[in-house]
C-alpha cells in the first residue's frame, strides 16, 4: 500500500470512529428526553398545587373575616347597650350597676381590639400568596427551559415519550421580596424619606 | 376638608376587606374598592374619590403605572395617594415617590399606622 493510500485509510477509519462516536452521543441525548419530559410534566402539577394553596388560604381567610366582622359588630352593639343601661339607670343608680357596666364595657372593648388584631394578622394571606406566585413563576421558567431542550432534541427515540403541550399560564403579579416578618426598609426609615421630600 | 371618599385598590380581596374594615374603625365610612389600576381608573370616573389607597403589584395595571397615569391628568394632580404594599426595597420607595405617591406603608400594617398616615395627609 502506498503512503497516500495509508493516509486515506487512516482518515477513513478516523471518520468512521468519529461518526460512531457522534451517533452514540445523539443516542444518549435522545435517552434524556423521557426523564426531561417527565420533569416538565411535573411542573404544571407543582404550580397547580401552589395555586391551590393560595386559593384555599384565601377561602379560609374569608371565612375568618366573616366571623371577625360579626364579632366586631356584636361587640359594638354590646358596648352601645351597656352605655344605654348606664344612662337609663339615671341618678341614684347604684354604684354596683355603674361598676358592672364599666367592667362589661372594658371586656367588650378588649374583645373588639382582639378581633381587630386577628384581622390585622390575616394580612399574612396576601403575603404568602405572593410568595407562592414567586415560587410558581420560578417553576414555570424551568418548564420553559425544559421545553426548549426537548424541542432541540427533536423526535424522541422512545415512542412512549410524549411532548406535553404548553398549558395556559396564570398572570402573576407579586413582590419577590414579600415577607411577613423581614422588611428591606423599616417603616420609620420610609417615613424619613418622605419627610425629607416634604410630604 | 370635605368628608373623605376613599378608593381602595388591591388585587387581593382579603386585603381590600381588611383595609375597608380598618378604615371604618378609624371613622372613614365612605370607601369604594377596585381590584387593579385599570379597574381603579374606571371607578374614578364614576365615583370621583378624593383620596386613594393603592397596592403596587397588581395584574392588568400595577400601582406605579396607575399613579403615573393619574398624575398625568390635570384633575388628579393634587389627589392624595397612599401606597400600601409589601415592597420595601429603598429603590422602590424612591420610585413610588417620584411617580407621585404622597405617602407609603409597608404591609403588614397596623390600624394606627394607616389612620396616622391618612390624618397626616389630610392635614389633621
Amino acid at each position: 500500500m502506498s503512503s497516500s493510500e495509508n493516509i486515506q485509510t487512516c482518515i477513513q477509519r478516523e471518520i468512521a470512529e468519529l461518526t460512531e462516536s457522534i451517533s452514540g452521543m445523539m443516542s444518549s441525548f435522545r435517552k434524556l428526553q423521557r426523564p426531561l419530559a417527565e420533569s416538565r410534566e411535573k411542573v404544571p402539577q407543582a404550580t397547580t398545587q401552589l395555586d391551590k394553596i393560595s386559593q384555599q388560604t384565601e377561602a379560609v381567610t374569608t371565612r375568618m373575616l366573616d366571623v371577625v366582622e360579626q364579632m366586631t359588630q356584636r361587640e359594638e352593639e354590646v358596648i352601645r347597650g351597656i352605655e344605654q343601661i348606664r344612662t337609663t339607670a339615671g341618678d341614684g343608680s347604684t354604684e354596683e350597676i355603674e361598676h358592672l357596666a364599666q367592667g362589661l364595657i372594658v371586656k367588650a372593648t378588649d374583645n373588639l381590639n382582639a378581633a381587630y388584631q386577628i384581622m390585622e394578622s390575616l394580612q399574612f394571606q396576601d403575603i404568602t400568596a405572593q410568595q407562592m406566585d414567586h415560587a410558581a413563576s420560578l417553576l414555570e421558567e424551568v418548564e420553559i427551559k425544559l421545553h426548549g431542550i426537548l424541542t432541540t432534541l427533536g423526535s424522541p427515540e422512545d415512542p412512549n415519550a410524549r411532548m406535553v403541550p404548553q398549558v395556559p399560564r396564570k398572570t402573576r403579579a407579586y413582590d419577590p421580596h414579600a415577607d411577613f416578618v423581614d422588611r428591606k426598609t423599616d417603616q420609620k426609615d420610609i417615613d424619613s424619606i418622605f419627610a425629607k421630600k416634604g410630604h | 376638608m370635605a368628608e373623605l371618599k376613599i378608593l381602595a385598590v388591591d388585587d387581593s380581596p382579603t386585603m381590600r376587606r381588611i383595609i375597608i374594615n380598618t378604615l371604618k374603625r378609624a371613622g372613614f365610612n365612605n370607601v369604594i374598592e377596585a381590584s387593579d389600576g385599570k379597574d381603579a381608573l374606571a371607578k374614578m370616573k364614576i365615583e370621583r374619590p378624593n383620596f386613594v389607597i393603592t397596592d403596587w403589584n397588581m395584574p392588568e395595571m400595577d400601582g406605579l403605572t396607575f399613579i403615573t397615569t393619574i398624575r398625568a391628568m390635570e384633575e388628579y394632580k393634587q389627589l392624595p395617594v397612599l401606597m400600601v404594599t409589601t415592597r420595601s426595597v429603598q429603590e422602590d420607595i424612591v420610585a413610588a415617590m417620584k411617580a407621585g405617591v404622597n405617602n407609603y406603608i409597608v404591609k403588614p400594617f397596623t390600624p394606627d399606622t394607616l389612620k396616622a398616615k391618612i390624618d397626616q395627609m389630610v392635614g389633621k
